[in-house]
């Protein structure tokens, strides 16, 4: 706030300075060129009482207009220049005077941004976040219980959930820390909590399988991309033996040889079994129910934590009876039914009756042909049964206690844990009431271990913990801010360590260290918690789509979709490769799921391992085009080139649209009647001045991704209407298609480098950036763009950036 | 934004400024003394909200006569059976929801100002800011005798952050129930934990001897943390002091709460199983959120609950009423009569839900009768028609007999515009509560106790 004040000083002293010289001064070219040109071109419309976009522009008709809103000046150069304003059905300024206007304004603009000085900025206290107290607990302890997912969602501030400002401590949660630091502190020391066994009904909503005419040639033998395959991801809250059970549901052939089912976790194969559903047809020679039986696989020894659960019928047209043409049929001989004898009617059946009757003897053989048709590969895994867990381990774990247990006396222990859990030093008054409470523990008859729990908890509450506080500006909270900034967790030991000698800063050790940290797995945290954020990736674990107008919608796609975009980013991490790739790198990850989904078949990918693929000479490029991102800016029922448009606006150019002016509703695209296209809609509704300033960015960027379903596969028509992936971006850049959109996208590298830069900044900070900030962005934008955008050097200049290695001095309160 | 300025300012005028201002003689009584009201033994009033998003049909919501003998409309017609037993009120008016200079975001503004009558602060960054809501205002005085002042609860599970509506932060449209201006309430969403907030996550199978020992220590453990955090803000800069404050305040609340549970015998577990998450039919998953609510108000652990049926401008899809299209997206429906059905039938199953919650707190003995004669149950929607974006003549339901405070049946239409807090600070008054006012409350609504 300090600098604005200062900078809408700047025109004014230099106005005091002024008497000393007698001539008159010349009239600015603000006076001379731009007021008059506000006046004549865009006051009509943007005057007080009239204000169209609620703008007024009364108040930017002085120069010190210039220093007092520079946002919104650049904001008006950049309509002026792309032509969105004046709106195309008012009259046109002179193009000479247009380029000298916006030309002098640029200049001037430029010249006050070069004036602002960098500064450190302070973010405040940060509260861990859920994903983060995970992963510090489990570095910490030893154990991955992943206690935080049961606190309260974390407020977000700037896009992001690591914003000291936006993030909060109500009591619930703070009983929340209490029960989690319970929790973990006794199952590092006394081994997991004994969890009571129960049997768990898991579902997964999908939709049933279309019944087949004919059985597939070529199809998926493992079943796992099938409808009728089961998959779910189920949290087994403890580690130990699990009976797993398919209950089945849908319609078998009589005469069938036994199923085989298959059970997979994390995408292994682990059992096969051979099942035999008993069942009851309702008529000879009628389809047998196998609704609700049940096939259990012998038990099975899981780990905590999630697993991607998966049960399928394995070669599922196979083993039928011989008469449905499937591959290895069943030898199993079934007697002909008798041939099926309608009941005579009665006597007085009226003429419609007997009418009736005839129609259907006639339509019988039909009948049943259909009938059969739809079993084949009509059985289906309805739900799973997670039954345990049995043969629990007991006793505490070794490895865990290693952890903990370093040194000899509580001293040692408890000094060695706080100092890994404060991510620092504490002097010895710190420790003292830690130190305390383990011997008034001890005096009350606690034993050793239970008198160390007590204080661990003490720890895991403080805080000192919980919190990261910077006061002191030294490697430790430099430490903090890297592992927070990478890994989402706490330093390791190599960060503290250089810490503790006051080496962190020195420039080829930081260097080291972060080339060190980036190849780490743990900087995977980046995909999780930046990525997921960023690209929206985490809108996916609540996306819902209408099965009727979907039914390919189900657990393993959405799994496979946040994967692919996952290992995406993490392979612009791990092989430092150039961040233009998320607009238009030509190679992607994609499993059997995957890869039929784009209707990739010929590259005859199999099972569920994701591989790494080439998308040259395909529709496909960039993070645009994954499924992913096409899916959470879609509807449940269809796609929304707004959204979509507003998404690449927001996300990889930093330019969120301004919200639709007061009085007018947001367009609806929903709204739409049958029989208007949508393009035809919202042509009709930029024609509109107040809306096309907007909607002429927002729709054309979405349209180009018309091609992409609600789910993102490959389309050509929507419902009856061909697709027309064309658009025309302001200032008149035709495009067709999303590949030639992603060329347009990437021609202003200097754009998506510098949002990308803001984002990372943003979250590597934990506070929203301030004007203040931006030299720092340029800066780190221009040193990346020179060293052929690789990711190394935006994670490299972040780091080494003024506001990541310094911080303001808190104003401390008297 | 500044501590040091708070401080110089009236705690009058302060609670002023937070958008609730409380009556000095409630305020010298406070508590203790509150909490002896009343013959021993009598049961307690409790108030509960329930939320649904995105309006309601309102022609088949509204009545069409007023007083008794009102014909019921489609949407009420699942609460037939109970008709005896709850206002249907219309000419209700949110108008810090209304389009301000703030310009689009209705939705954001229906849901944060619902219970706070307070228009809340334009931002999708880090300074939220909003009002106290209603139910907080009676938690603070209501809910200091039982194990949790109030409860809060969602069947909106999926995950958004950032910005939600035009420019306002999901923590708006998140949480209805707001503790201070920049504190609001995340609403549990799981079952289970809702479950353990109530019930505790002590192992039960710990001996009444091995919890008291658990308990005790968490109290130390709690007096620590107290001792250390005190000194640790002492060496902190406003902003990141507020910060540590603001985890002092919950510590302070939490010992509060663990020397209230040491003082009661042990606790008695409900004949209740304990929930496995979140079921997977919405239906299921309503249900489930209301019998835990009930279950609080039974065991007395509670007697203020908010339940939000969805946040505000849910995109939730109900293909099990035949509607698989988002629910907001078919709210602006532009007046075509398929949708206007579709939209109806969700507003029916909510009403359905809303029927089955009523029907067990009746089923349910309580004091001298059931717990909702003893309850207060507002329900409602910050928006009426959800096409337009209409703030006012909101759809509101009032459901039980507040202790004998209310007579309830009847359909009652306020003057046009009466302020929607005016109704809570009715209630609030007579649930013993009686603030001075509540957000942009002007007074209080009559007829509630009869015409």
């Amino acid at each position: 706030m300090r600098a604005v004040a200062l900078l809408a000083l700047l025109p004014v002293a230099g106005l005091a300075l002024a008497p000393g010289r007698s001539a008159p001064p010349a009239p600015s070219p603000f006076d001379a060129q731009v007021a008059p040109f506000l006046k004549a071109h865009c006051l009509g419309c943007h005057t007080k009482g009239s204000a169209s976009a609620g703008l007024e522009l009364d108040s930017f008709l002085k120069s010190d207009s210039l220093a007092r809103d520079p946002e919104s000046w650049k904001q008006f150069v950049h309509k002026i220049r792309t032509g969105q304003m004046p709106p195309r059905e008012m009259p046109r300024p002179d193009a000479v005077q247009i380029k000298s206007v916006t030309g002098w304004l640029a200049g001037e603009l430029a010249r006050q941004e070069r004036e602002i000085k960098p500064q450190a900025g302070r973010a405040t206290a940060r509260r861990l976040n859920r994903a983060e107290y995970n992963n510090t607990v489990k570095d910490l302890l030893g154990v991955d219980l992943r206690p935080a997912d049961d606190f309260p969602q974390d407020d977000s501030g700037y896009g992001f959930d690591n914003i000291g400002d936006a993030l909060s401590v109500s009591p619930p949660l703070l009983e929340k820390y209490l029960t989690a630091a319970e929790k973990v502190s006794r199952a590092a020391i006394f081994g997991p909590e004994r969890v009571p066994q129960r049997l768990t009904e898991l579902r997964s909503p999908r939709k049933d399988a279309l019944p087949l005419t004919q059985v597939p040639t070529q199809y998926d033998e493992d079943g796992l991309t099938l409808p009728q395959a089961f998959h779910t991801t189920y949290r087994f809250p403890v580690g130990g033996k699990y009976l797993l059970s398919a209950v089945l549901s849908g319609l078998r052939p009589e005469g069938c040889e036994p199923m085989q089912l298959a059970l997979w976790l994390d995408g292994k194969k682990v059992q096969q079994i051979r099942y035999q559903p008993g069942g009851v047809t309702s008529f000879p020679g009628g389809p047998m129910e196998v609704y609700g039986q049940k096939a259990a696989f012998a038990r099975q020894t899981v780990s905590a934590g999630d697993h991607w659960l998966a049960v399928t019928v394995e070669k599922i047209y196979e083993g039928m009876p011989v008469k449905f043409g499937g591959p290895n049929p069943s030898k199993i001989v079934v007697p002909e039914p008798p041939p099926f004898v309608f009941p005579p009617l009665p006597a007085d059946a009226t003429p419609e009756q007997i009418a009736r009757r005839k129609e259907f003897e006639k339509n019988l053989p039909e009948l049943r042909k259909k009938q059969q048709q739809g079993l084949m590969g009509g059985v289906k895994i309805g739900t799973v049964e997670v039954g345990g867990p049995y043969e629990q381990p007991s006793g505490p774990l070794p490895a865990a206690r290693a952890r903990l247990f370093v040194g000899e006396g509580a001293h040692a222990i408890l000094g060695n844990f706080a100092r890994r859990a404060f991510r620092r030093t504490l002097t010895p008054s710190e420790l003292a009431p830690y130190l305390a409470l383990f011997s008034e523990s001890r005096k009350a008859g606690d034993s050793f271990d239970e008198s160390i729990c007590g204080s661990v908890q003490a720890i895991l509450v403080s805080p000192n913990f919980l919190f990261r506080i910077e006061r002191k500006h030294d490697d430790f909270e430099l430490a903090t801010r890297l592992s927070y900034f990478l890994w989402s967790t706490m330093p390791d030991e190599t960060l503290l360590k250089l810490a503790e000698t006051g080496k962190l800063r020195e420039p080829e050790i930081l260097r080291a260290q972060l080339e060190r940290m980036r190849k780490d797995p743990r900087s995977g945290a980046l995909a999780a918690n930046f990525a997921g954020q960023w690209l929206e990736l985490r809108k996916l674990e609540s996306l819902q789509r209408d099965l009727e107008k979907f039914p390919a919608f189900d657990e393993y796609l959405r799994m496979s979709m946040r994967h692919e975009t996952e290992l995406f980013f993490n392979e612009i991490i791990q092989s430092d490769r150039s961040i233009l790739d998320f607009l238009d790198g030509e190679f992607t990850f994609v499993n059997e799921k995957l890869a039929k989904h784009y209707g990739l078949d010929s590259l005859n990918i199999h099972g569920p391992k994701f591989q790494k693929i080439s998308l040259a000479g395909t529709n496909r490029c960039g993070v645009l085009t994954q499924g992913s991102i096409l899916a959470v800016t879609s509807y449940s029922t269809r796609t929304s080139p707004v959204v979509r448009g507003k998404w690449i606006l927001d996300n990889l150019l930093n330019a969120p649209p301004p919200p639709p002016p007061p009085g007018i509703p947001a367009l609806d695209e929903t709204k739409v009647p049958d029989g208007a296209s949508l393009r035809q809609q919202l042509e009709e509704h930029r024609k509109k001045p107040l809306c096309a300033s907007c909607h002429a960015r927002l729709d054309p960027l979405g349209f180009g991704l018309e091609n992409f379903d609600a789910l993102g596969r490959w389309r050509t028509v929507d419902g009856k209407t061909p697709v027309e992936a064309s658009g025309t971006l302001p200032g008149g850049k035709n495009f067709v298609g999303p590949r030639q959109l992603a060329g347009i996208l990437k021609q202003d590298k200097a754009a998506f480098t510098r949002a990308l830069t803001t984002k990372l900044l943003t979250y590597a900070l934990g506070r929203g950036l301030e004007k203040y900030d931006r030299p720092t962005v340029e800066k780190i934008a221009q040193t990346v763009e020179k060293e052929n955008y690789r990711f190394s050097v935006l994670v490299r200049e972040i780091a080494l950036s003024l506001p990541f290695q310094q911080t303001q001095k808190a104003m401390t309160k008297k | 934004m500044n501590l040091i300025q708070r401080r110089s300012l009236s705690r009058r005028t302060m609670l002023h400024g937070l958008g609730v201002a409380l009556g000095l003689p409630v305020l010298d009584a406070m508590t203790p003394a509150f909490a002896e009201r009343g013959p021993a033994g009598k049961a307690p009033v409790r108030l509960a909200f329930v939320y649904v998003p995105n309006g309601i049909i309102m022609p088949a919501f509204t009545p069409k006569a007023e007083g008794l003998d009102y014909e019921l409309t489609r949407v009420l017609k699942p609460l037939e059976a109970l008709r005896k037993d709850f206002f249907v009120l219309s000419g209700l008016r949110d108008q810090n929801g209304e389009a301000g200079p703030d310009g689009a975001g209705d939705h954001a503004r229906a849901g944060a100002s619902y219970l706070t009558g307070v228009r809340p602060k334009k931002t999708a960054g880090a300074d939220i800011h909003g009002g106290i809501s209603a139910d907080q205002v009676a938690a603070q005085f209501l809910g200091q005798r039982t194990r949790l002042a109030s409860l809060e609860l969602s069947c909106d599970d999926s995950r958004v952050v950032g910005n939600c509506d035009s420019g306002y932060s999901c923590a708006y449209s998140n949480a209805i129930s707001w503790r201070s201006p920049s504190t609001p309430m995340p609403p549990e969403v799981n079952p289970r934990l809702v479950f353990e907030r109530l019930f505790g996550s002590i192992d039960p199978s710990l001996t009444p001897e091995q919890r008291k020992h658990r308990l005790v220590k968490r109290r130390s453990i709690l007096d620590l943390v107290h001792a250390d955090t005190k000194k640790l803000a002492q060496s902190l800069g406003a902003a990141d002091r507020r910060k540590i404050d603001e985890y002092l305040t919950a510590v302070r609340e939490i010992e509060k709460r663990i020397a209230l549970a040491e003082s009661e015998a042990t606790p008695t577990l409900p004949q209740f199983e304990k929930p496995a998450g979140v079921p997977v039919a919405f239906a299921d998953y309503a249900k489930l959120m209301y019998d835990l609510q009930v279950l609080a108000f039974q065991t007395d652990s509670t007697r203020i609950s908010t339940l939000m049926m969805g946040r505000e401008g849910s995109n939730r899809v109900y293909p099990e009423v035949g509607v698989p299209e988002a629910h907001h997206s078919i709210t602006h429906h532009r007046n075509q009569a398929e949708w206007i059905e579709k939209v109806t039938r969700i507003n029916v199953h909510h009403a359905e839900l809303f029927g089955y919650f009523l029907a067990k707190l009746k089923a349910t003995p309580d004091g001298d009768g059931s717990l909702l004669d003893h309850s207060m149950v507002v329900y409602g929607s910050g928006l009426s028609d959800g096409n337009q974006h209409e703030h006012s003549d909101l759809p509101i339901l009032v459901a039980g007999r507040g202790d004998g405070s209310l007579k309830p049946g009847s359909h009652l239409r306020f003057a046009s515009g009466t302020p929607l807090t005016n109704l809570y600070l009715t209630l609030l008054d007579r649930a013993g509560v009686r603030p001075e006012s509540i957000g942009d409350s002007t007074g209080k609504v009559q007829h509630l106790s009869g015409v």
